[in-house]
């Protein structure tokens, strides 16, 4: 039934694997996808690209279409529109079972009538494999999850990391052309999780396949893996590598759903003069590199501009705490640095670095400070101070507003947001992200 | 503060409760008077005189075959029937299907057995041990079905996905996972529709013909008008035999619980 | 579209067997009771031509009245009887270690398992003028030799409870078995005593299982025949015994599908219930699961 391609199976000794004819940028393709569930657009024209050997991660919050885009690659769902390809080959309407794809399920789904030995070699049986091989290549998975002594237990008698690691060798046993992750880390506690991070981490590094992660974790997505498409109302709002995502969010979304930020609400007003930035002693030249922002009860922010952005528009302006400095005495001016007096409200301290949070107006702005430079003798900053909180112009991002609904999405805490584990009384029937 | 001793107390009473008759009951079965009033001499005679009873080992004949058909066939629709049921749960036609499949289960038996007489008369369909099985199907596919639905409802369905997204197909699916995983489930209502259809008396008893004796008929028509040592020996005999299966079935169960 | 049609296809065909086979079988029977109320009866025990209300008029009969009656309050005092029992076994089976958790309900199911006819029999024997219990009983002088232990309501009653308790227990000991005994902890630190946090906490925690222990109980009993009919006597029928004497004696089938419909009509009233019970799924569960 399944088509074979012989020269895609070598991946364990990390052979080339594709043929070398095939543009490897196009060896996994979502060509305008599009799924509804009644009213419900859970897939929303979709495009994008995942190259061969690619650890890819499709990132967003509870109901943004991304198990759903998962599902359609597995083929568990069928598109209303658009086509998926899989090494140039149109798999669209492939029923699952003759698709090169397998799944790691978040509930792992390891079938409990069978040891962890039959569960690795369920596929290779159904593909009617001769005897020998079956044998060689579930030991050899084995070794891989270190599990060579648990091999004739039941999936009730082993732990949940060790599930999890039976449900990553029964799919890699069928060297897929793309694992399919659907939040694989989920159902595991935080300790665990950590472990199975780097475990997978090393398992893609030493099987080289394509990996497709599915997650609402982003500490999850930016650890593992070499892009990142951020999914936000079945649309994909940013797609790039964790650095580009997570510095340069194109979105005040993206900016928000991944690590913390400050947000500033203002409104572009005309470029900065030179002049004014370096004290006056230069004549009026314009820097249009950089835009002024007017922000209600504070003085004015600069930001680097790298967008087309009009005067008058209504914008935010997004700082990560990381990028901010505090100190007592007012920081040295310098071109293109922001400064803000203000009380410190809260201080945690987290050993490797101090987070304050500072009541500047309106605003409570977060700022990390790491300890590289520890001396014994400072004085550290404490509750009720007036600080300084100061970065630079480059520092900062200028955003569209994000709408009450966006908000709402960063909100939930990330153990709300885990997506409904697959099945409920309903069976194998769909059961639509959000919808559920 | 001491716990009460008041639901401890009434349990193990219940429990004597329970089993006093039945202790009674086969203690006579050993004794040679007719009654038990009074013990005359512990023997083996009435068993030695039921061997004899033809007609008992006819009725017995005629109960197994009715309740291996019976179970089989109901094994078999109960089955569908709760897949069906889980697998759309929630639709118009499944809610219906489900009161169809309740209702029998908590009508009184006589009900069952009257109605299933009278459409019998109606059609003019010769009464005896079709009848009878036709019957017994339709009141142990509710048992079957109910039984195993119950364990779909722990089932993960995930797992059907899993099977295909390994490269099985429907077939292969439903052979290697669907069925080895309620198996159990599908065996449990097996076991307890032969065990309702062995004993049942009520139903059978309105729809049997002339001629057509199930064991509960010919032990009522004994209990009724015939020699109770005989059934004293007959009934140690049944008793024997269902509390070895289901002792024997409770460890298994229980031994299987802790294990898988 | 064609998708959707073909899972419509595939509900009806899994669904068909069993559902064709209860409605020829189980729903036309049952609404032919109704019908065949309205049908003369021939003298062969046959059913007639044409509709006559001949039924309706022998259902006014005075003596009806009295045994719908006497139904009704055996089967309310049998389901009393089994519910009392039975609580105080769900709340000790609940709280004892798992090992002893199972010999206690092996212990209660097996009865459930065994013969019906042969518990009843059992009960016969014990009953009995020359019996056991009898004569133990006038050995110690708590009844003249000549009262009758058997053939009389108490005895219908008696064995009613021995042959229904267990399906009180399975669905008390199943809501006992989830309920949380912490609460009952809980209670009494709040002061409560201990009759208190059994009758505010435990009994409502456990409220689903009763209803269904009621529902089980209270519905079969008032079909019951064969108990009336073995330890019973004249003063101790109910509906059921009717029914079968018209069938079996009398060889009038309409007389006895009006008294059928006449109890179909009985048990509707707590069948409602049921239905909106159903829908929690914790009837059938206590039933079949723990039954099995």
């Amino acid at each position: 039934m399944r088509p074979e391609s012989g020269g895609t199976e070598c991946w364990v000794s990390g052979e080339p694997v594709e043929d070398a004819n095939r543009p490897v940028s196009e060896f996994l393709e979502f060509e305008n996808v599009s799924k509804h569930y009644g009213s419900i657009k859970a897939v929303d024209h979709v495009s994008l690209t995942v190259k061969q050997g690619e650890f890819f991660a499709l990132l967003g919050p509870s109901g943004c279409g991304k198990t759903t885009l998962l599902r359609i690659l597995a083929g568990f769902e069928q598109p209303d529109t658009g086509r998926v390809r899989l090494g140039g080959e149109d798999v669209t309407d492939l029923p699952p079972y003759e698709r090169k794809v397998n799944t790691i399920f978040q509930s792992y789904a390891l079938f409990p009538h069978l040891t962890v030995w039959d569960n690795i070699a369920y596929g290779l049986k159904v593909a009617k494999r001769p005897k020998r091989e079956i044998k060689e290549e579930v030991a050899k998975m084995l070794t891989l999850i270190q599990m060579e002594d648990q091999a004739w237990k039941k999936p009730d008698q082993i732990s949940g990391g060790q599930k999890q690691r039976v449900a990553i060798a029964r799919a890699l046993v069928n060297k897929p052309r793309v694992l399919l992750l659907d939040e694989p880390l989920a159902a595991l506690d935080l300790k665990l999780r950590q472990r199975m991070l780097i475990e997978l981490d090393l398992i893609h590094d030493e099987v080289g396949i394509t990996f497709l992660y599915v997650t609402h974790d982003q500490g999850e997505a930016m650890s593992l893996s070499d892009r990142i498409a951020v999914m936000k109302s079945g649309r994909v709002e940013q797609l790039g590598t964790p650095e580009e995502v997570y510095e340069a969010p194109r979105s005040s979304f993206v900016a928000a759903f991944i690590g913390d930020t400050n947000f500033f609400s203002g409104v572009v007003a005309e470029p900065m003069e030179k002049s004014h930035v370096l004290s006056g002693l230069l004549s009026a030249a314009v820097d249009k590199d950089y835009s002024r922002l007017k922000v209600d009860g504070l003085s004015d922010l600069q930001c680097y501009n790298d967008k087309q952005i009009r005067e008058g528009e209504d914008v935010y302006l997004s700082i990560r705490p990381e990028k901010m400095r505090i100190s007592r005495e007012r920081p040295k001016a310098e071109p293109h640095l922001n400064a803000l007096q203000g009380e410190v409200e809260d201080v945690i301290y987290l050993g490797s670095q101090t987070k304050y949070w500072v009541r500047v107006g309106d605003y409570r702005i977060s700022v990390i400070r790491q300890h590289s430079r520890f001396l014994l003798d400072e004085k550290p900053i404490r509750w009720f101070e007036n600080v300084w909180v100061s970065w630079h112009a480059d520092d900062g991002f200028m955003l569209e507003k994000y709408s009450e609904q966006d908000e709402k999405l960063i909100q939930l805490p990330p153990e709300e947001v885990g997506e409904p584990v697959g099945n409920n009384e309903n069976g194998p029937a769909p059961t639509p992200e959000g919808v559920a | 503060m001491r716990p009460s001793r008041v639901p401890m107390v009434v349990t193990w009473l219940v429990i004597a409760f329970f089993y006093i008759p039945i202790v009674i009951l086969v203690a006579n079965s050993f004794n040679s008077s007719r009654f038990g009033g009074s013990w005359e001499s512990t023997s083996l005679k009435w068993y030695i005189r039921l061997m004899g009873e033809s007609d008992i080992w006819n009725a017995l004949t005629n109960t197994l075959i009715i309740a291996t058909i019976a179970t089989l066939a109901s094994m078999i629709l109960g089955t569908t029937a709760a897949f069906a049921l889980h697998r759309f749960a929630g639709s118009r036609l499944q809610r219906l299907h489900y009161s169809v499949i309740y209702t029998p289960l908590v009508l009184p038996e006589i009900l069952m057995g009257l109605s299933m007489l009278l459409f019998f008369v109606e059609l003019k369909v010769q009464l005896g041990l079709v009848t009878i099985t036709i019957a017994h199907i339709t009141f142990c596919v509710s048992y079957v079905a109910m039984t195993v639905l119950a364990r779909l409802q722990d089932f993960d369905f995930t797992i059907v996905e899993a099977s295909q997204d390994l490269g099985a197909g429907w077939w292969t699916t439903f052979w290697r996972v669907l069925l080895p995983m309620l198996a159990p489930g599908i065996l449990a209502g097996g076991l307890l529709a032969f065990t309702l259809s062995i004993d049942d008396f009520v139903i059978s008893f309105f729809v049997a013909g002339p001629g057509s004796t199930t064991l509960p008929i010919k032990i009522y028509s004994m209990i009724k008008y015939g020699a109770p040592p005989l059934i004293n020996a007959l009934s140690t005999i049944l008793l024997v035999v269902t509390f070895l299966a289901v002792t024997i079935s409770h460890y298994l169960t229980h031994r299987g619980r802790q294990t898988a | 579209m064609k998708a959707a049609n073909r899972i419509r296809v595939f509900e009806w065909l899994v669904t068909l067997p069993s559902f064709a086979w209860l409605l020829i079988l189980f729903i036309i029977p049952a609404l032919l009771v109704f019908a065949i109320t309205f049908k003369p009866s021939t003298p062969f025990g046959g059913i007639g031509e044409g509709w006559t209300l001949d039924t309706l008029r022998t259902l006014s009969n005075p003596n009806y009245p009295a045994i719908i009656w006497r139904t009704i309050w055996l089967s309310v005092a049998t389901t009393a009887l089994c519910i009392l029992l039975a609580t105080p076994m769900g709340y000790y089976m609940a709280r004892i270690s798992p090992a002893r958790r199972s010999l206690v309900l092996l212990l209660v199911i097996l009865p459930f398992w065994t013969s019906f006819l042969v518990r009843i029999f059992a009960w016969k024997v014990l009953l009995h003028p020359e019996g056991m219990l009898k004569q133990l009983l006038v050995f110690i002088g708590l009844c003249a030799p000549d009262t009758s232990l058997l053939y009389n309501a108490g005895a219908v009653l008696l064995v009613m409870v021995y042959t229904e308790l267990p399906f009180a227990i399975l669905p008390i000991y199943a809501a006992s078995e989830k309920f949380d005994f912490r609460l009952i902890e809980a209670a009494k630190d709040l002061g409560a005593t201990s009759f208190r946090a059994f009758r505010s906490v435990f009994l409502p925690g456990i409220r689903v299982g009763l209803l269904t222990a009621f529902l089980m109980v209270f519905i079969p009993s008032l079909g019951s025949y064969v108990i009336p009919d073995i330890v019973g006597g004249p003063t101790s029928e109910m509906i059921g015994n009717k029914i079968a004497q018209r069938t079996f004696v009398d060889r009038n089938l309409p007389h006895a599908a009006g008294l059928s419909a006449l109890l179909t009509l009985t048990v509707l009233v707590p069948m409602v219930v049921i239905i909106s019970l159903r829908r929690t799924g914790a009837v059938n569960r206590a039933l079949i699961e723990e039954g099995v």
